[in-house]
């Protein structure tokens, strides 16, 4: 991979990491790790390991969607 | 040094430190903020070419999560 490539999705990376660190909204969170999502799969895939891409891109979501089953649950406030 | 291997460190000092001392102390965000670390991990294993260890990795992620989901769930109703 170009090292143009590499500092932007590291910077991809980055910017999901810190940003789930700073959001104080729950959702505003989950958003957040997608990002880092987003950032984390280019270097998967630059590797070869396609098997890995599949099987991370399908549990990431399904991670998501269960803890959105606990977001619903609670009140707004004490987010 | 591979930059997968720099950028897995950093995500997972971030990680470390956010899923320690959360800026808000509810469950919800320290388990969302454990999401952080198991990317800088999967960085790490992808640096070492540890191709079947990262898939294991992601899948006891996956399911430790739904685990720790339920078991919030209880506490929660039971307050």
């Amino acid at each position: 991979m170009d090292e143009i490539l590499v500092v932007l999705f590291a910077a991809v990376a980055l910017i999901g990491a810190a940003g789930t660190y700073f959001q104080r909204d729950r959702f505003n969170k989950l958003i957040a790790v997608g990002i880092t999502f987003g950032g984390i799969v280019p270097f998967i895939v630059a590797r070869g390991y396609l098997d890995v891409a599949i099987v991370v891109s399908l549990i990431v979501p399904i991670t998501t969607i269960i803890i959105l089953l606990l977001c619903r649950r609670r009140d707004a406030h004490d987010a | 040094m591979t930059p997968e291997f720099v950028l897995g460190c950093i995500i997972l000092i971030i990680g470390a430190i956010a899923a320690g001392f959360p800026r808000e102390k509810t469950y919800l965000a320290r388990l969302i903020h454990l999401e952080i670390p198991a990317f800088g991990l999967l960085l790490i294993m992808l640096a070492y070419d540890e191709m079947l260890a990262l898939m294991t990795f992601v899948g006891v992620t996956a399911i430790s999560t739904f685990v720790l989901v339920r078991a919030i769930e209880r506490k929660e109703a039971a307050r």
